[in-house]
């Protein structure tokens, strides 16, 4: 089937413009993107910690998806540094078109930082703008049960075993998360994700991507998060 | 504008954007993106001693044994006009290709050339790695090869020289020059 690349294009445009229009300020406000609100509030506000939900559903309601949380520092409710750790594995397992078992499973992290960019910091809102750089090393098994040679008739067997593959990549993150009770918060972050260097072995692309999901299908992700200051 | 307004605006963005999202994951999982092209095939291309492109007077018909020890006549593809042809016999043309064995080391082919007077017949042995190559789940397991040796009888070939040693789905890449000897 051909591909569909104006739908990427629409979205890669569209993030674009979210992006510009969020980051759409007068020079000033440029400058003050960058500093530290001065008020009686403490720079250093303490953890948090947050476990992804969303790729907690896509392992159970399908055959890849990823276990991931995160640590955050909160720095005067405006800049938030970031670690997130997860765990991502595929099992696609005899598909009843073409045959083929692909596995893997790995661990990832990403790091990076949040900004705050709404004016009243302190409060139960936040809405988010950030940035992270990701990285997995992965190994994979494609597998296909044997078949025969359509000429020839002899029978063929297909096996990629153990191929070692890193990956390399950048987020761009949109989010936004609310109080819901004492330090529980409850928040949403749509990403944008970019590849920029990467290492497949004898693969020329590999299909699952511990943390950056299926290549080629989309570059929008998203995450919904349980977050609990500490 | 105040942060409450400001945060339900963009919560509205950030929802549209879960739903364009959402589709999108939704179309892309409906949609395999394979190459149209995905079949492997080694390319020929028929030359005078000069090096110019030849186009055959005599039919050319290949054959190769099967697993069960039954000889039969490989598809020759020709492309012409901007159309694929599929045929059994070639003539007339200056350019073909053939299937390759998905995973054996060696391909033996049998080239016949044939005219109103006689048939005659070369054997043509091909080495080569197979390479297991993987596009995605979604498509069809196929292999690459690298093409390590020929060689070949000399009763209707003078020549089959090796040019490109990668077989890959790129069917514009020349791998042998065949040059027929003069006078046959």
């Amino acid at each position: 089937m051909m591909k569909i690349p104006f739908i990427s294009i629409s979205i890669r445009r569209l993030a674009i413009s979210l992006l510009l229009l969020l980051a759409s300020a007068s020079a000033s406000a440029q400058f003050k993107f960058f500093s530290i609100q001065k008020d009686s509030i403490p720079f250093f506000r303490g953890f948090a910690v947050s476990f992804d939900m969303v790729g907690l559903a896509m392992m159970e309601l399908s055959d890849y998806g990823q276990y991931e949380g995160a640590l955050r520092i909160n720095l005067h409710d405006e800049w938030f540094p970031i670690v997130e750790l997860g765990y991502g594995k595929a099992s696609h397992t005899d598909d009843p078109a073409t045959h083929l078992e692909y596995k893997t499973s790995a661990p990832y992290f990403r790091v990076g930082i949040d900004k705050n960019l709404l004016k009243q910091k302190h409060g139960p809102y936040r809405l988010y703008a950030g940035l992270r750089y990701a990285f997995t090393s992965y190994k994979v098994d494609v597998v296909r049960e044997p078949f025969k040679d359509p000429v020839w008739q002899w029978d063929t067997s297909f096996a990629i075993m153990g191929e070692q593959c890193s990956y390399h990549w950048l987020e761009i993150a949109l989010g936004a998360d609310a109080t819901i009770w004492g330090p529980l918060h409850l928040g949403w972050s749509v990403r944008y994700k970019r590849r920029i260097a990467h290492k497949e072995g004898a693969l020329d692309n590999t299909w699952y991507v511990p943390g950056f999901g299926v290549y080629g299908d989309t570059r929008l992700g998203g995450t919904f998060n349980v977050i609990i200051d500490i | 504008m105040s942060d409450k307004i400001k945060l339900k605006g963009l919560l509205y963005v950030i929802v549209i954007l879960f739903t364009v999202h959402s589709s999108l994951f939704t179309i892309s999982c409906s949609s395999i993106d394979c190459p149209i092209r995905n079949t492997v095939s080694v390319q020929y291309e028929i030359r005078d001693k000069s090096g110019a492109a030849l186009s055959i007077t005599d039919s050319l018909s290949v054959v190769t044994t099967r697993l069960d020890g039954k000889n039969i006549e490989l598809d020759i593809a020709t492309h012409l006009d901007g159309k694929d042809e599929i045929l059994n016999k070639l003539i007339g043309r200056s350019s073909f290709s053939l299937p390759i064995s998905n995973s054996h080391p060696e391909d033996i082919l049998f080239f016949c050339f044939k005219n109103s007077e006689k048939t005659v017949v070369d054997t043509v042995w091909i080495k080569k790695d197979d390479i297991p190559h993987f596009e995605s789940v979604d498509c069809a397991a196929a292999f690459f090869h690298e093409l390590t040796d020929v060689r070949h009888t000399h009763n209707a070939i003078d020549s089959l020289v090796l040019v490109n040693r990668s077989v890959t789905y790129d069917e514009n890449t020349v791998h042998f020059y065949l040059y027929p000897k003069t006078g046959n």
